[in-house]
């Protein structure tokens, strides 16, 4: 607990109590990237109350406790999606919908993206999808081994954001490299240029489709309807920029954990390649052991909540993290169980904005590991591989290099 | 071990769906295939296609719906006491042995 109760200098705000006091960085949780769901367990020690203020990141509230995230996240009457982005100087910049609305601001416009997510829309990709992953694998089976990273992960979700909105999948990594500048400068193109690329290069595409009856997503969108009045194409842009942002990072990394723990626990991956049924609960498991989102709310009124004197438009963080990982609600958390039965976890988020994409990314998951255990049953992380995962909106590992024997795949 | 919920349809037919927890009941729906429960919008309480119906000795366990909710129900077609979005029930290691109600679609 030292790490995360120590003093930082930092002056505490009069109406924030002692004990509520940590200095925690939500973007760099202790451990240097190399233990990072266990440097956000911290917060879970003993001693340490459910809701904390940190200084960083301009200072904010957290909530520690599954119920309690769940509840922030689905409560807009008290925790407003108004800005939901740390620090929050940068979070009022952005302004993507539907995620910066309250309802009922909110409802008409995820309606435009239900449709094209519902498990039968899901259902009409899943053989594209299919055809992508056992691509991927095939490509890399016989080199006995891959940066899974950027072999697999970075590539298949964005050709699935292709192939839901109806584009041209040569353009997929172009349109990757722009949305990933939207997410993290890189030095190369700046945040509001890479919008102005992807802005420019999807409006000929919503011109095309305006006034016709396609049943692509971005089809759906362009002739979407907020009430009775038409879309506006600045808010078009906006709805497919964060189905865009909001479907990559998220999935690229999901997989990287995923694949990471399968090379490393040959015991779980085992039992997957024997009985490929089980792959759903696994996948269900491995959301609960592996969260991703870290994003928060403001809060709506000056309030008591849980012991904390929060103000209004302060900052209150729900870190997925600190949910599946709540020794209260699931004993001994860090433990992969496929058999673990009544877990809870918040990583898709809950209430209206309750990820859409979850049954997608499920699809992505499940596919992934069945197609590629099909052709490499056997794999391990290359030895001295320097894996780091680093905190953000969505946690990343920086690179999953994994080795097999070319001998023991199977051409399927 | 896992929950076994049982989904009857209103035909009579009963599906029984394994799953092992983490999950909404919708999410168990979607699962196991239930054509009643098309759960358009995944669980962001905006589209009311994932209704059911829930007898009254369950009820006490998947609790009652929120003030969203119930306005969402209001455009169910035949609402009745038990009727609930199953995207806001969480299931939880007490509710193995479910029975849910499906609707007429
Ligand atoms: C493992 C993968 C994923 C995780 C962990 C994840 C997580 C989340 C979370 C926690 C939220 C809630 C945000 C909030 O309450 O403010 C969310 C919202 C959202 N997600 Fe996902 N997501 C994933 C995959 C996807 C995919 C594949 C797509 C689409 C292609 C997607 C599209 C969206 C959109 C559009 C929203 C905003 C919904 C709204 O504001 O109503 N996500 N996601």
């Amino acid at each position: 607990m030292q790490d995360v109760m120590e003093a930082t200098g930092s002056a505490r705000p009069a109406h924030v109590k002692p004990d509520q006091f940590v200095d925690f960085d939500i973007y760099a949780p202790p451990g240097e990237g190399k233990s990072f769901y266990e440097g956000w367990q911290l917060l879970h020690a003993q001693g340490v109350p459910d809701v904390v203020w940190t200084p960083r990141n301009e200072g904010h509230w957290i909530v520690t406790r599954n119920d309690l995230i769940d509840e922030v996240f689905a409560d807009h009457t008290r925790f407003s999606s108004r800005v939901i982005l740390l620090p929050k100087s940068a979070g009022e910049q952005h302004n993507l919908i539907p995620t910066t609305l309250d309802p009922p601001e909110h409802r008409p416009y995820r309606s435009l993206l239900n449709s094209s997510f519902s498990p039968r829309a899901v259902g009409g990709i899943e053989a594209q999808i299919r055809d992508v992953a056992a691509g991927l694998v095939e490509a890399v089976r016989l080199d006995g081994q891959c940066n899974f990273t950027t072999a697999y992960a970075e590539i298949l979700p964005i050709k699935v954001f292709m192939t839901m909105f109806g584009l041209p999948l040569e353009d997929s990594q172009q349109l990757k490299t722009w949305s990933d500048a939207t997410t993290r400068a890189d030095g190369t193109i700046s945040m509001a240029d890479a919008l102005a690329r992807i802005a420019a290069y999807l409006q000929p595409f919503l011109d095309a489709r305006k006034g016709k009856d396609g049943d692509d997503m971005l089809s759906r969108i362009v002739n979407g309807k907020i009430g009775d009045r038409a879309l506006s194409d600045v808010e078009a842009l906006q709805l497919a920029l964060q189905v865009l942002i909001a479907g990559l990072d998220t999935v690229v990394n999901f997989l990287g954990f995923t694949f990471l723990f399968l090379a490393q626990n040959p015991a779980h991956r085992q039992r997957l390649v024997e009985d490929p049924d089980l792959i759903p609960t696994a996948i269900e498991e491995l959301v609960r052991r592996f969260p991703i989102v870290t994003i928060g709310r403001e809060v709506v009124t000056d309030m008591e909540y849980h012991g904390a004197q929060l103000k209004k438009g302060e900052m209150i963080v729900t870190a997925t993290v600190l949910g599946g990982l709540d020794p209260t609600v699931n004993p001994d958390p860090m433990k992969v169980d496929f058999d673990r039965v009544g877990a809870r976890h918040v990583s898709f988020g809950t209430g209206p904005h309750k990820c859409p994409g979850a049954h997608l990314a499920r699809t992505e998951i499940s596919i992934s590991i069945e197609e590629w255990l099909k052709r490499i049953p056997v794999f391990e992380l290359a030895a001295g591989a320097d894996v780091r995962v680093m905190g953000g909106i969505a946690a990343t590992v920086n690179a999953v290099p994994l080795v097999w024997d070319p001998a023991t795949t199977r051409a399927v | 071990m896992s929950l076994k919920i049982n989904f009857q349809s209103a035909s009579g037919a009963t599906q029984v769906v394994d799953v092992a927890g983490g999950l909404t009941l919708m999410e168990a729906a979607v699962r196991g295939g239930i054509e009643e429960i098309a759960a358009e919008c995944g669980g962001g309480i905006s589209c009311a296609t994932c209704h059911v119906y829930i007898p009254e000795s369950w009820r006490e366990l998947t609790g009652v719906p929120s003030t969203m909710e119930d306005e969402l129900l209001e455009i169910v077609p035949h609402r009745q006491p038990g009727s609930r979005l199953s995207c806001q029930i969480k299931l939880t290691d007490r509710m193995d042995g479910l029975v849910v109600g499906l609707p007429v679609v």
